[in-house]
């Protein structure tokens, strides 16, 4: 009995702490300043769009905007995008690289 | 005359709480996270992807509790709750590989296409989900007595290889994108539970053989 409180004393409060929100994600992140200045999604889509991407769902994580979709060459990735620039800051599928900026 | 109403109503009461208490009742509710998720996406408030962690996460939920029963009931022993979970065992384990299957029915609707499902196959937080899919189906097809009755001993053998799922479906977790915290947050309870379960039936043993020891003549 005194082990199982302590188990279940344990378990709540792990769960407890990894529990917390994660708010960005860590696989990039973007310094862009204040949002004023940036560039909105539906520009950043709209010029997606125009490039043969197809746009499922985007963004804001680590200050950068997230795009999922699919690329020109068919690839169905997640990428990251410049707020201000909308430049493209890396693309990937599932974890692996496909493209990242130099 | 009054004492016989009384009774009366404290049967049906009783059946009501029976009634509530039963197998149906309780697959109504394991199944009503997946008819309110499928509900906004038929009113078109998400879009396909979006519902892929909450289906995802319900399966690994549902699996976790149906394999916590096991060194819940090492280390807490026979109660009445514990022979409530055993009796829903199957019923949580059969709900995860319902929400398993909604997952990838998500997951196909969400990809649109062939190409793309195989040009990520072998990414490692993909092929892992559609192994422990795939080692979920023969653990879902032989939950029924009939089953149990036919496989014998074989049958507890089989049902092992839940763990190998359960494995499987945590790596797919890790892997997968931004799931670290919440795989985490669901499998250290279980994984607590197994340490603890070892734990308890080590010492147990121990105490056995001092006690044999103790009775051998000298």
């Amino acid at each position: 009995m005194k082990y199982s409180a302590i188990a279940v004393a344990a378990a709540v409060l792990v769960s407890a702490a990894l529990s917390a929100p994660a708010f960005a994600t860590g696989k990039m992140s973007c310094e862009a300043g204040p949002q004023s200045g940036w560039k909105t999604r539906a520009e950043l889509e709209a010029s997606l769009v125009k490039q043969g991407w197809a746009v499922k769902k985007s963004k804001v994580d680590g200050g950068c905007y997230e795009v999922y979709g699919t690329t020109p060459e068919g690839d169905r990735v997640e990428a990251y995008f410049h707020p201000v620039s909308l430049e493209k800051l890396l693309v990937s599928r599932r974890g692996e690289i496909l493209f990242r900026k130099k | 005359m009054l004492d016989h109403r009384l009774c009366n109503i404290h049967d049906h009461g009783m059946l009501i709480l029976r009634l509530l208490n039963s197998l149906p009742v309780f697959w109504i509710l394991l199944s009503i996270p997946a008819i309110l998720l499928v509900g906004e996406y038929w009113a078109g408030e998400t879009i396909a992807m979006d519902m892929l962690p909450p289906t995802g996460e319900f399966s690994a939920r549902f699996m976790i509790i149906a394999l916590m029963v096991t060194p819940l009931s090492v280390i807490f022993g026979n109660r009445l709750w514990i022979g409530w979970l055993v009796k829903r065992r199957r019923s949580f384990g059969l709900a995860a590989f319902g929400y398993a299957l909604l997952h990838l029915v998500f997951y196909l609707i969400d990809m649109e296409a062939l190409e793309p499902i195989l040009a990520e196959f072998w990414a490692p937080g993909i092929w892992t989900g559609w192994a422990a899919l795939l080692v979920f189906v023969p653990l879902a097809v032989t939950s029924n007595n009939l089953s149990m009755r036919f496989l014998k001993r074989g049958w507890k053998r089989l049902q092992r290889l839940s763990y190998v799922a359960a494995l499987l479906t945590l790596a797919h977790w890790l892997l997968i994108h931004d799931g670290f915290e919440g795989a985490l947050a669901h499998f250290v309870p279980l994984l607590l539970l197994e340490l603890l379960r070892v734990i308890i039936i080590y010492a147990r043993r121990n105490n056995m053989t001092k006690q044999q020891d103790s009775l051998q003549p000298e």
